[in-house]
């Protein structure tokens, strides 16, 4: 096992240089670059030469990106063009925030989506069944921006229960509070995330209700709530940890249009602003860290697998 | 001849199911209207101050916006903005994806991993944040828009083509074709490719879908194409501001964009439904159903 993560490891690290690469050269091979989004238009050739040398984007171009990798390895990634704070900082400020609305998003996915997935599993092809996988493809396909508006108009403007901005407070400094924001973007992201359970989890159910250990236990004269909680309950929900893991990893990464929607001030907040600011040092360390967040949460995914069903053995 | 008679007889069965019947009819109407817009007389940039944020009447079917526009005509040019930049990201990602599935799943080996690698990578980055990005760099345009939206569409059509070349590499009239001297690309191109038409169809009518929400979704963070032209997402980060005194301004068009969405989806599931699972013979198997890029959406 522990060699499968050293391997798995190992083979991350090429994805993450390959892609903060391709994002420095994406950057830096337009012409104006930041200098230009900086001083603007009007800018003399004196202030590009100064910024630019400022900047140290006189250098070549490969000495730029290795001192970049240099830095970015001890956890440094540099300073935001605009505000002047490391860019680590504005992260680690907003990341706590981004958590919160994974955790809440996916508590209603869960709510949702598990007993949507029974409910019609248990009965393939009836009238339930077919309302609830049109639930799940309303769910899928209602854009979040959107349905975000629906529920602002509802509940902020209509019946002025809850705020339209949501503002992030941490849940155990007032839990309340908290709740009242989070609650809009959380049921938004939520819906969506029951879409995808339920129909992941409906059609693992539906197969394992037809395997043939459920049939020697319904010829035992097992009762079928039996059946269901204690045999096929635990195979069914094992595929169901990677779907939940890889959501947790896009989550947390910052659910850019959510976020944009409720001005949430999550990762994906940053992030736009960043782009509209052509913050490119903030640019880069947001993909950077949101890329090495989301594979080590998927190494997370596939070890947590292995350990719970004994049958898989990475080698 | 009877490949024509095929696709009229797949044709009919969408149009006579209960699902993808009214998804095909909507789409058809959204289509009309992009198509004739000018001759149907509706003027999306048109101002009328005396008439701003008012609400659906007899002459503004669907209101008017905030430049006193008419927003039916809005909604209506909005069309042909997400029509068009559907149909252009689904060219470019079927374009670039289905030569690298090809190729990955005809000759495997190094260049298998290469390329499998490289789609890794794009996978890797959340697709909206990518298009972002390429947006940031190049500036707001239609082209821009376009491009973006078909980069993340390119691993989907990538995995489909090689799940399809692997399983089709096997059969005997490929096998036949290469055993006879026949040169890979002949092979390739005039023997794996015609028989992966259906499962290309098909994730092109998904990534339908998938590209009318990145766009609109694009539009509605305000680096998609940029105003004045119309453009859903664009509609709704404008109505936004104006939930109180115009609420119908943000959720009409929103209307028109989510249902276009689950007509795409809709016609897309109902197609690979009658393709898998035709009378005479059936081929496809579990695994080469569509995988719609679910976890990549614009969220």
């Amino acid at each position: 096992m522990t060699n499968y993560i050293l391997r798995r490891l190992a083979e991350l690290l090429p994805v993450v240089l390959l892609a903060s690469i391709g994002i420095w050269a994406i950057i830096y091979a337009v012409p104006g670059g930041p200098v230009g989004s900086i001083l603007g238009e009007n800018a003399t050739q004196e202030q590009i030469a100064a910024l630019t040398k400022e900047l140290g984007l006189d250098r070549p171009m490969l000495v730029q990106y290795f001192d970049w990798l240099t830095h970015a390895l001890q956890g440094d990634l540099g300073v935001s063009i605009r505000s002047r704070e490391p860019v680590i900082d504005l992260i680690a400020e907003r990341l706590p925030a981004s958590i919160q609305l994974a955790v809440g998003a996916i508590l209603v996915g869960l709510a949702i989506g598990v007993p949507v997935a029974f409910a019609s599993a248990l009965r393939p092809k009836s009238w339930l069944d077919r309302a609830l996988s049109g639930w799940s493809a309303l769910a899928l396909g209602v854009p979040t921006f959107w349905l975000g508006i629906l529920l602002i108009l509802f509940f902020a403007v209509e019946l002025r229960w809850l705020p339209s901005a949501s503002r992030y407070i941490p849940f155990w400094q007032n839990p309340v509070e908290a709740v009242r924001n989070l609650l809009m973007p959380a049921l938004t992201l939520g819906i969506y995330v029951s879409g995808i359970l339920a129909r992941f989890l409906r059609a693992s159910l539906v197969a394992e209700l037809r395997a043939d250990y459920v049939r020697t236990a319904r010829s035992k004269g097992l009762p079928e709530r039996q059946i269901v909680r204690i045999h096929v309950m635990r195979n069914a929900l094992l595929p169901f940890i990677t779907i939940l893991g890889l959501m947790v990893a896009l989550f947390i990464s910052g659910t850019v249009v959510t976020e944009a929607t409720f001005t949430y001030p999550g990762l994906g907040r940053l992030l736009i602003d960043a782009i509209s600011g052509r913050d490119y040092p903030l640019i880069q360390g947001v993909i950077v860290v949101t890329l090495v967040m989301y594979t080590l949460i998927n190494l997370a995914v596939d070890v947590l697998y292995a350990y719970v069903d004994p049958r898989i053995e990475y080698s | 001849m009877k490949r024509l008679k095929r696709s009229t007889g797949t044709l009919m069965k969408l149009v006579s199911r209960r699902d993808s019947g009214p998804a095909l009819l909507f789409i058809g109407v959204v289509v009309l209207f992009a198509v004739f817009a000018n001759v149907l007389g509706f003027d999306p940039l048109k101002q009328d101050f005396l008439h701003t944020l008012e609400a659906p009447s007899s002459t503004f079917w669907f209101g008017t916006d905030e430049l006193g526009r008419d927003i039916m005509s809005r909604v209506v040019f909005g069309a042909r903005t997400s029509l068009v930049t559907a149909a252009g990201a689904v060219l470019i990602a079927g374009a670039i994806g289905v030569p690298i599935g090809l190729i990955a799943g005809f000759f495997g080996g190094w260049r298998d991993t290469a390329l499998m690698r490289f789609i890794d990578l794009l996978l890797a980055l959340p697709g909206i944040l990518f298009a972002m990005v390429l947006i940031a760099v190049f500036g707001r345009s239609q082209g821009a828009a376009l491009l973006a939206v078909g980069i993340t569409g390119v691993p989907g059509f990538a995995r489909i083509m090689r799940a399809q070349t692997l399983s089709l590499r096997q059969r005997d009239f490929v096998v036949a074709v290469e055993s006879f001297g026949g040169s890979s690309a002949y092979n390739m191109f005039r023997t794996v490719l015609p028989n992966a038409w259906n499962q290309i169809l098909v994730q092109a009518v998904v990534l339908s879908s998938v590209a009318i929400l990145v766009e609109a979704a694009l539009s509605f963070l305000g680096v998609g194409v940029p105003p004045p032209t119309p453009s859903w997402g664009e509609m709704l980060r404008a109505g936004k501001s104006f939930l109180h005194e115009a609420p119908y301004y943000a959720v009409l068009p929103g209307v028109i964009l989510t249902l276009s969405i689950l007509s795409f989806d809709t016609i897309g599931r109902a197609l690979t439904d009658i393709l898998e699972n035709p009378e005479d013979e059936s081929e496809a198997t579990e695994e080469e159903t569509v995988q719609k890029p679910a976890l990549e959406d614009a969220r």
